[in-house]
């Protein structure tokens, strides 16, 4: 029997396979882990105390800045809670447009971390050219309508700040020609790609009671097994008028994470037909009219939460009934599924653990905030 | 077994069936990457197609961007006269989420009263966010989201902007947001009008026109004195409004216009069916007349050498008068129209 030796290393802070500034401690053996540890806080800006000395509307900016994969999901999500808060209705064409919205960024958000997760596994960047393609046109509409590429900040209380252009919706149908072509495109090859199948198949398993008890959201809950959506289970907005299907995997290792995302691009793509299909009948103007954007909520407090792309995304906001949040706080998604990286590590090999961080999809932004 | 929701259902993701891996997979992802090189000669000029090249040759070549961009904010003024369209009414200054704008509001030298106008605007280009609240509360349209994105540098300290960094001509923001501008030209435009009547001397002039708008000012007031008068010529720029033979003329008129206005005002719609509002048309029509008053004062006064033509800022004096006169002439009809409400 040969004697090892355990041995303590630091993966991070400063690692490109990171996706950030995070620190990984982790116990070896050999090539294999014993134990992981994540750190972070590398990137705390302070985030919730900043938005207790702003006021309601000045935050919404900064919710931008949280997953900037996603800032519409993350402007739809602070919208709705000051609205909970304050009793803002929001017409019905805002809310087809802020599906709109959010479905582009769930698209554009998993082409993106499956194009990274495919980065981390070594094929260099031709993978994520093909889902950056995508994404760079999303981002060309959003650019549209809200101004920015990412830093979008297009929600306002009671709507969405501008009404789409008239080269949106032109643009936005050649794009749903393209989409489904590039899914199977992507499909054709990724999927049953050798390389990647032994890279992922077996790799990182989160079993299903301990991505309960960890309380993981998002595509990394569903493909441990549990169909679990928001949209679904607590439909928001207007989530109850589309059909779309909740794709779960069987295993939970990151080959299922991979194909659950690939399925909710598609799921999403139907989502945007019927949004369009909807929409020309949606009645109301693209913000409501008597809602003030200067709010001063009773006092109080609200939560209110959306399935974001990385899975549960919450605000929580106290009111003291000033212009100013008295609390708050943000549930972030990429925070909580990160929490179980040790035990999903745990008895792998030290290459496989950049797999299965790729492939939780977190964003720093948003972890340490 | 599945799980049925009211719209939808839950699917097991297929994860293919284990088969023997020779590379077949890797052959058939190949196959898509040789095609994308094949196609890599032409260009993805199309949303709806997934191959060919996409990017562009910047700096050469530049995607023309969307009206809506912002990227940092820009201070608007008029193109012809140089006034600035920002009152200082501080509303940006409030709204700015990392707290970049700081405005001084411009004071009358003489009289230490405030003037809508900025003395000084400072915007931290380095800690702005391009959120664009400050575009959106401006509520006379003066601030705006710039499409400049090349602004990097290599002081830190040049990122800080004062008013003639700042100032943009409105032709510049029109070039780069047509319809936007479109929306609300009218009314910045009135509202310009308004807080130009309360600015004095070269107050409220974007920086970069203080000398041309001067020299402006100059030759207008150098045209004048040649054409009448040469001793009691005025070098105030203010001086409209002490002049006192036209500005008689023009009180005369106000005061006709205004009794017009009553009794058109007094008559009531019935004698104009076709405007909506009765008064609101007296009140057009006095200042029509008052204008007119005020011309024929003018030219009558252009005769002889005691009226002395003044307003060196209006390309003729009599114009200035006759639009001093109508609107006092509104404002009389809008005064007559009042009292009519309230009794």
């Amino acid at each position: 029997m040969i004697k090892t030796e355990e041995l303590q290393i630091n993966i991070g802070p400063q690692h490109p396979s990171t996706h950030g500034v995070f620190r990984m401690l982790v116990t070896v053996d050999g090539e294999t882990i014993v134990d992981l540890v994540p750190v972070f806080g590398y990137l705390h800006r302070n985030h919730e105390q900043i938005a207790e000395v702003n006021t309601y509307l000045q935050n919404m900016p900064y919710t931008d800045r949280l997953d900037y994969f996603n800032s519409m999901a993350n402007n739809q999500a602070y919208a709705m809670v000051v609205e909970k808060l304050v009793g803002i209705e929001v017409p019905e064409r805002a809310e087809y447009l802020r599906v709109l919205m959010v479905e582009l960024t769930r698209i554009l958000n998993h082409a993106g971390a499956l194009g990274f997760l495919i980065n981390d596994m070594g094929a260099w960047q031709t993978p994520l050219a093909f889902g950056m393609r995508e994404r760079e046109k999303i981002l060309d509409l959003f650019e549209m309508a809200s101004g920015a590429r990412m830093m979008c900040n297009y929600f306002r209380f009671g709507g969405v700040v501008r009404d789409l252009p008239p080269a949106f919706m032109p643009l936005l149908k050649d794009l749903l020609v393209a989409l489904p072509a590039f899914f199977d495109e992507f499909e054709r090859l990724l999927c049953e790609n050798e390389i990647l199948l032994q890279r992922s198949e077996g790799v990182g398993v989160l079993p299903k009671d301990l991505a309960i008890s960890y309380s993981v959201t998002g595509p990394v809950l569903r493909a441990s097994g549990i169909p679990y959506d928001i949209r679904k289970a607590e439909p928001y907005s207007i989530y109850d008028r589309f059909d779309f299907d909740v794709p779960v995997g069987s295993v939970g290792d990151v080959y299922d994470r991979f194909l659950v995302r690939v399925e909710e691009m598609r799921q999403s793509l139907r989502i945007i037909e019927q949004v369009l299909e909807q929409l020309p009948d949606a009645e109301g103007d693209h913000i409501n009219p008597k809602a003030k954007q200067n709010v001063r909520p009773p006092v109080g407090d609200a939560y209110a939460r959306i399935e974001s792309p990385k899975g549960e995304l919450g605000f929580y906001l106290v009111s003291d009934g000033s212009e100013k949040p008295y609390r708050y706080k943000v549930r972030a998604p990429s925070f909580i599924n990160l929490t179980p990286l040790g035990d999903m590590c745990r008895g792998y090999k030290v290459a496989d653990v950049v797999v299965i961080l790729g492939s939780i999809d977190i964003v720093m932004g948003e972890v340490d905030r | 077994m599945t799980i049925q929701f009211e719209r939808g259902k839950v699917v097991v993701i297929d994860r293919g069936a284990r088969k023997l891996r020779v590379g077949q997979g890797m052959l058939k992802g190949m196959a898509v990457v040789w095609h994308h090189w094949l196609k890599s000669f032409q260009k993805l000029d199309n949303f709806s197609k997934t191959a060919g090249v996409f990017t562009v040759e910047y700096p050469d070549e530049r995607i023309k961007l969307p009206e809506a961009y912002r990227n940092m904010p820009i201070l608007l003024y008029d193109d012809e006269t140089g006034q600035e369209l920002c009152t200082a009414c501080f509303q940006c200054q409030r709204v700015c989420p990392p707290q970049v704008i700081h405005i001084n509001q411009a004071r009358n030298p003489e009289t230490g009263k405030a003037i809508p106008a900025a003395a000084e605007f400072i915007i931290e280009y380095d800690a702005c966010m391009s959120c664009g609240f400050c575009a959106e509360v401006c509520p006379f349209d003066s601030i705006k989201m710039d499409h400049e994105f090349e602004l990097s540098t290599e002081d830190h300290a040049e990122l800080t902007m004062n008013k003639a960094q700042l100032s943009r001509p409105v032709s510049y923001y029109e070039r780069i947001a047509p319809t936007f501008w479109a929306e609300v030209k009218a009314s910045a435009y009135k509202k310009l009008q308004n807080s130009v009547k309360r600015r004095v001397d070269l107050i409220g002039i974007a920086p970069q026109m203080v000398e041309k708008v001067k020299a402006m000012r100059a030759a207008a007031a150098e045209s004048e004195a040649t054409e009448a008068a040469p001793s009691s010529a005025p070098t105030k720029p203010s001086a409209a409004e002490t002049s006192p033979a036209t500005d008689k003329a023009a009180k005369l008129a106000a005061i006709r216009a205004a009794n017009a206005a009553k009794q058109d005002a007094g008559n009531g719609g019935t004698s104009t069916p076709e405007a909506p509002a009765g008064d609101d048309k007296a009140a057009k029509l006095a200042a029509i007349r008052a204008a007119n008053a005020a011309k024929k004062a003018a030219e009558s006064g252009e005769g002889s050498a005691s009226v002395a033509p003044a307003a060196p800022e209006a390309p003729a004096g009599d114009d200035k008068a006759a639009r001093l006169a109508a609107i006092r002439a509104a404002n009389a009809a809008k005064k007559a129209k009042d009292e009519q409400e309230n009794s």
